[in-house]
């Protein structure tokens, strides 16, 4: 297929409002394909690789500007561009007013005769625009300028605009990702709920679109992950303790590691690069790593490759979290990993400095039944945990399967005191489904907001912590003196506990066993997870989940929160009293995502 | 098998013929001459490069073919004084090039001659106007026509046997016109044809201001240049592709 029937088929799909015939007109499209139909799917989207395939063409604006400047008519310059796109408010449409096409190519000479216009196929733009992102290195920037200004010199207007929209990653034609999954469904009479099966398994547009058609129902129906092609991962809400056993009855909790997202895909056999289009070769590494974007970082974690290496016999595709661990194997935060992960250079020496660790928590792919794999993508976690646990038991998470809220909030106190994020929550019985931020999975939400409580009382630990505190009695403002909400013990390391013995003892009024009361001193900041009506304590009301968050050093209790407060919070009421501190509390419980790469996050 | 013994300004002239157009290139060993033909990724312009065995202190080769990021090989003869010599040998094994300046070892990694760009089949251009001049002279006409506007217009007029070098700015224009005596030979023909400034402005970097170069011309056709270095025993021939003439 030339690229110019590409461009007219683009231009009636960008024309057509209406859903249905947009649909109509990519199966036409699909059908008519030929060899082309898996480009044709991903220049549909914008795309260039397959979803797998975390290539890009790595080409900015500016540099997209500065092609077109060179190919567009005499003494344009990217300024020019700029300058129209700014009038225009769209790329495509300045492109295809700027006359580009006066420079020729020195193939338009080849045949001998009479130079003519060089008009690209479909497959020699796909090419090209494959060899920029295959450019790297010094001058890199010069030749993929080049190899646009050369691209966009053999384009028609017509063409160019859709060509410079694919450079930029940008369509613009109304074809999501639903309307190719049905144009494809109706191109080649399919079942849509198959071509969707698929599509998550291969998360591949182009190669779906070519089964569908050459190998119908049974095909897609035979469609499986692959070992060397990464899903997107799957993704958390937030969510409670609450309303995860209210709606589960069961729950699966795990540490949430403050780490960063890995899937690890093995095979004995090796696994090709992307790029190589080929069966694995004796050198191809056995085990490849990518972030929750698909991107490899195999090179970057060398201990991980390692460690898979000498323990993994069969082909497998693991979910995990790799954590930055210090000397006595405790958690690092966040930023240590990073300084790890997606690194090129000095990676031995970066290896001495910060320690890596793989916590395994799911398996997608065990081919230990002697095949290339079976895909345990419909299988319930509690399985597919179970697969992990066998093949990687060093490596697997540890799972608390539990209906009780107390086991639940032990679970997270252990978690925090251990120098933890926090925990995670898993529907026991629910399917991996990649890229989806569902239900099924949920972080426990961290806390909204935070209240300044007042410590009343304390019970004196035990075993080894007999001379320490260990629960705190919290109170707020009445009133008539100060009433109690609960108690908190969750988010104290160590280390802490005997700091706030020290910072409470003098206070001590009276002592009954266990139990000792103080003199209202001493402000806690805790945060929750929610208020419920409660007769326990004074106050008519029980912070759920209530975690130690800081000594608030700056507040006399006179300063602290109020029943008034608490009632109001507890009916979900605007919060006009909320303190500028609150939003500290929320800032902490945003996600990494915006870390390079959105390394991060279950 | 490839072991040669090359003075830095000849390895150098050499690079900068070839560097101008393309940061990584095939280089042919054969057993009579190092050849390099590469075309640039826009696939505008070209450069035919042949080194004589004569050229080189000591040359063996068997034909073989090997890949270079020359971005990194001018960086290493660039460690060199003019004068001084580079050895270098190919080994077969490790598939890397082992380069030698004055006490200077370097192992530059090569690559593979497959994953670079495929040059274009290029027939042999009958074209109908030559003129020969100085690089210098060439130079000045690229110079004016920078002044003024990023295309540059090659023309022969055949009644008078003039060549000329022109450029049209938004506002400005430039006209360098050369007689047949200021030229050292002209062939006049039905020759007129535009191009891009900065691939001509490239290829000049690479040629000497006292060489002698030799154009060809024709009507909206691509422009050659050849021109001799290391004393005629290397010889390059650049190829342009032309810019459309609108109106």
């Amino acid at each position: 297929m030339q690229f110019a029937a590409f461009a007219d088929r683009a231009a009636e799909l960008e024309a057509e409002p209406a859903d249905l015939e947009t649909v109509a007109l990519v199966a036409d499209l699909l059908r008519d394909a030929g060899d082309d139909i898996g480009t044709v799917a991903r220049f549909l989207q914008g795309r260039v690789f397959p979803g797998w395939d975390a290539r890009t063409l790595d080409v900015g604006p500016a540099l997209c500007y500065e092609a077109l400047a060179k190919a567009a008519g005499t003494n344009v310059t990217a300024d020019d561009v700029e300058e129209r796109l700014a009038d225009e408010g769209e790329i495509g449409t300045v492109a295809a007013n700027l006359d580009l096409g006066g420079q020729q190519g020195l193939g338009a000479f080849a045949a001998g005769g009479d130079a003519g216009r060089d008009d690209p196929t479909l497959a020699e733009v796909d090419d090209e625009l494959r060899a920029v992102a295959a450019t790297e290195g010094d001058g890199s920037e010069d030749t993929k300028l080049a190899t646009l200004f050369g691209l966009f010199s053999r384009v028609s207007d017509a063409e160019a605009r859709y060509l410079v929209r694919l450079v930029l990653g940008e369509m613009r034609l109304g074809v999501g990702e639903g309307t190719v999954r049905d144009a494809i469904a109706e191109a080649f009479d399919v079942d849509p709920a198959l071509v969707a099966d698929a599509l998550q398994v291969s998360n591949d547009y182009g190669r779906v679109a070519r089964i569908a058609r050459d190998e119908g129902e049974d095909g897609l129906r035979e469609t499986s992950l692959t070992v060397g092609r990464p899903v997107q991962s799957m993704l958390a809400q937030a969510g409670t303790v609450t309303g995860a056993l209210e709606s589960w009855d069961e729950v699966a909790a795990e540490i949430k590691f403050d780490g960063a997202r890995v899937q690890l895909h093995h095979h004995p056999d090796g696994i090709a690069p992307p790029d190589a289009d080929r069966e694995p070769a004796p050198d191809d590494p056995t085990v490849r790593l990518y972030s929750r974007n698909t991107s490899e970082v195999t090179d970057a974690l060398p201990e991980i490759r390692e460690f898979a290496e000498e323990r993994l016999d069969a082909p497998a595709i693991l979910d995990g979290e790799v954590v930055a661990v210090d000397d006595d194997g405790g958690p690092l935060p966040f930023q240590e990993v990073l300084r790890r992960f997606r690194r090129k250079h000095d990676v031995d020496r970066m290896r001495e400095e910060v320690e890596l660790e793989l916590h395994a928590f799911d398996c997608l792919l065990d081919g230990r039944d002697g095949t290339a794999g079976t895909d345990l993508l419909d299988e319930p976690f509690r399985e597919r945990h179970g697969h992990l646990a066998d093949l990687l038991p060093e490596a697997a998470s540890e799972v608390l399967y539990s209906d009780a809220a107390e086991a639940i909030e032990a679970f997270e106190q252990e978690a925090l005191s251990a120098g933890h994020e926090g925990i995670m929550l898993k529907r026991p019985d629910s399917a991996y489904t990649p890229g989806d931020r569902g239900q099924d999975w949920l972080k426990r939400k961290p806390d909204v907001e935070t209240l300044d409580c007042v410590v009343t009382g304390a019970e004196w630990g035990e075993g080894r912590r007999a001379n320490e505190f260990g629960t705190f009695l919290l109170a707020v403002g009445g009133d008539d003196g100060y009433e109690t909400v609960g108690k908190v013990a969750t988010g104290i390391t160590d280390e802490r506990l005997a700091e706030l013995t020290d910072l409470l003892e003098p206070h001590v009024v009276s002592e009954d066993g266990q139990t000792v009361e103080f003199r209202p001193e001493v402000v806690f900041e805790v945060g929750y997870e929610e208020i419920q009506a409660s007769p326990t304590y004074g106050a008519g009301y029980a912070l759920r989940f209530p975690r130690f968050v800081e000594v608030r050093q700056d507040k006399d209790p006179e300063d602290a929160d109020t029943v008034e407060r608490v009632e109001r919070l507890a009916n979900g009421g605007v919060d006009d009293g909320a303190d500028a501190d609150a939003d500290d509390a929320a800032a902490d419980g945003a996600d990494h995502g915006e870390a390079p790469d959105s390394a991060a996050e279950n | 098998m490839f072991k040669a013994i090359v003075s830095a300004s000849t390895l150098r002239d050499s690079l900068d013929a070839v560097s101008v157009l393309v940061d990584e290139c095939k280089i042919r060993l054969n057993e009579e001459e190092l050849s390099i033909r590469a075309v640039d990724p826009a696939n505008v312009g070209m450069v035919d490069l042949t080194l004589e065995a004569a050229a080189f202190e000591s040359y063996e080769a068997d034909g073989g073919v090997i890949g270079v990021n020359l971005t990194r090989l001018e960086e290493v003869a660039g460690m060199a004084n003019a004068d001084d010599l580079i050895h270098l040998e190919l080994d077969e094994e490790t598939r890397k090039l082992h380069i030698e300046v004055e006490g200077l070892s370097y192992t530059l990694a090569l690559i593979d001659p497959d994953s670079i760009r495929k040059e274009p089949d290029i027939p042999d251009l009958d074209l109908p106007a030559e003129i020969t001049l100085e690089g210098a002279q060439l130079n000045r006409g690229i110079t004016a026509a920078d002044m003024v506007s990023d295309h540059i217009r090659l023309r022969v007029d055949e009644t008078d046997e003039t060549f000329h070098i022109e450029a049209e700015g938004d506002t400005d224009d430039v006209d360098l016109q050369l007689e047949s005596e200021d030229l050292i030979a002209l062939t006049a023909g039905p020759a007129d044809s535009l191009f891009s400034l900065d691939y001509l402005k490239d290829m000049n970097k690479a040629i000497a201001s006292d060489a002698e170069v030799r154009v060809e011309l024709g009507e909206e056709f691509p422009v050659k240049l050849h021109y001799e270095f290391a004393e005629g025993l290397g010889t390059v021939t650049f190829m342009l592709a032309p810019r459309i003439q609108s109106e």
